[in-house]
């Protein structure tokens, strides 16, 4: 399940982004899917899985869009990672949780990936920053936030019917 | 859920400070080891890449043909109501006659032009929201290199800087780390045309004396880059003249409609046809630079 799960992010997530995504766009601001994925995985999973999903997604970014072949794969790779140490200390996780760390994530990513465009001078650098780096990181951290939300909600119920389950069992006997 | 012991932790450390090294000691060798591993990856993600465009089409006919209109719709609903019947039989009709409209101009562009060029389909945009760039359906396979000028019937639309078997990227040229030489057609004025964070584009480098004014029609000078001279880029619209400054600088509204891209042309041999023609019957050691 869980193979077919990240095989499934990994050819399905870029194509989404590159093609309908801009639907999703705010101010021609998208999320971006693949951060949002290693660093949910690495919340969850640990950090060698979010850090092995995060080069995967981030390869494959990277061989899509106009950037160095390293960005994607370096910061999607330390997202995934940094997400697993950030869950590994994380007593109990809520969405609010999950909005903060996501947040923190794309903005150290959004800053990697500012220094290697290079403004030019401090007017341009603050133009991207208010453009693109927080609107994103905003995205991110809400989708993010979003998914989690709706995982647990969908883990609890299956949790109760379980529960419910097994105490008709063990009432029946 | 699956949770990371501490050797687990320790190999995903190594793994880390690995890449980070390899990636910082040896630049070159890691960006080729990584087009190597991305290569039989490529074509998988391209499938999913076309089959998302072609959705990506259709909602976007569907936007322009129904939904967009369906303001108008109320606005004249009664009127609406008569013709609407006729408007979703003749919807699909209109689309296929602008796609040939299209593709005519296309190919009339094609047959004036002297270079040699490819007609490529955009397909996507690029996968991160910092660079301003496009993916088009053909690549390495189809003779596609990096360097190579992209257009359009109305202008300059970019240049290509990565390919993989079957589509390219093509940077923009409103992208900031994008640089083509251009030519003011009236002064003869030579600059370096680079995009702005702004979305536009700034020709720098022009002489202080220069008399360039807005609404001067910029053109590729055919100096560096994949694009044979006079093609054109766009219009001046300011001039930017800082005391001090040893040059001047003027912002350009590209010609081509970035925004709203379907098919462009790419050129893989610039100088023109017989040019490369009378270049590739050559033996290699008599070919110059």
């Amino acid at each position: 399940m869980k193979p077919a799960l990240y095989l499934a992010l990994l050819f399905g997530l870029v194509p989404i982004q590159t093609t309908v995504l801009h639907y999703a766009g705010i101010g021609g601001i998208r999320p971006d899917l693949c951060l949002v994925a290693a660093s949910l995985v690495g919340f969850f999973a640990g950090e060698l899985e979010g850090l092995l999903l995060g080069l995967a997604l981030g390869l494959v970014q990277d061989l899509f869009s106009a950037g160095e072949l390293w960005l994607n794969l370096v910061t999607k790779g330390s997202v995934g990672f940094l997400a697993g140490v950030a869950g590994r200390y994380v007593a109990y996780a809520t969405t609010i949780t999950v909005l903060i760390a996501v947040m923190g994530l794309s903005l150290l990513s959004g800053t990697v990936f500012l220094l290697a465009v290079e403004p030019r001078g401090l007017a341009e650098g603050f133009f991207a920053v208010r453009s693109v780096l927080l609107p994103q990181s905003l995205w991110d951290a809400v989708l993010a936030a979003g998914i989690y939300w709706l995982l647990t909600k969908h883990f609890r119920r299956k949790q109760a019917i379980l529960e419910e389950s097994a105490g008709l069992g063990s009432l029946m006997r | 859920m699956f949770r990371s012991t501490s050797g687990t932790r320790r190999v995903t450390l190594v793994l880390l400070a690995l890449l980070f090294s390899a990636l910082l000691v040896l630049p070159t060798q890691s960006q080729g080891l990584l087009q190597r591993i991305g290569v039989p990856l490529a074509p998988i993600v391209t499938l999913p890449i076309e089959a998302f465009a072609a959705l990506d089409h259709s909602l976007r006919d569907v936007w322009e043909g129904y939904i967009a209109l369906h303001q108008v719709h109320e606005e004249n609903q009664r009127l609406r109501r008569e013709v609407e019947l006729l408007r979703d039989q003749n919807s699909r009709l209109r689309e296929a006659a602008s796609a040939s409209q299209r593709l005519t101009a296309l190919l009339e562009f094609k047959g004036r032009a002297a270079s040699q060029i490819i007609v490529a389909q955009v397909i996507g945009r690029d996968a991160t929201n910092w660079y301003r760039a496009v993916m088009v359906n053909k690549g390495a396979g189809d003779g596609v290199r990096a360097e190579m000028g992209v257009i359009t019937p109305a202008g300059v639309v970019g240049r290509v800087v990565k390919t993989t078997a079957s589509a390219s990227m093509v940077l923009l040229v409103t992208d900031p780390n994008n640089a083509i030489t251009g030519l003011i057609q009236r002064t003869r004025d030579e600059g370096i045309v680079e995009g702005t964070t702004q979305g536009l584009a700034r020709m720098k480098y022009l002489p202080l004396l220069s008399t360039v004014r807005a609404g001067d029609r910029v053109v590729t000078s055919g100096l560096t880059g994949g694009f044979p001279r006079g093609l054109p880029i766009g219009a001046i619209t300011s001039i930017d003249k800082m005391e001090g400054d040893l040059f001047q600088s003027a912002e350009i509204v590209p010609d081509a409609d970035l925004t709203r891209l379907e098919e462009v042309l790419i050129i893989t041999a610039p100088r023109g046809e017989s040019d490369a023609a009378a270049l590739s019957t050559q033996p290699l050691q008599q070919r110059k630079p």
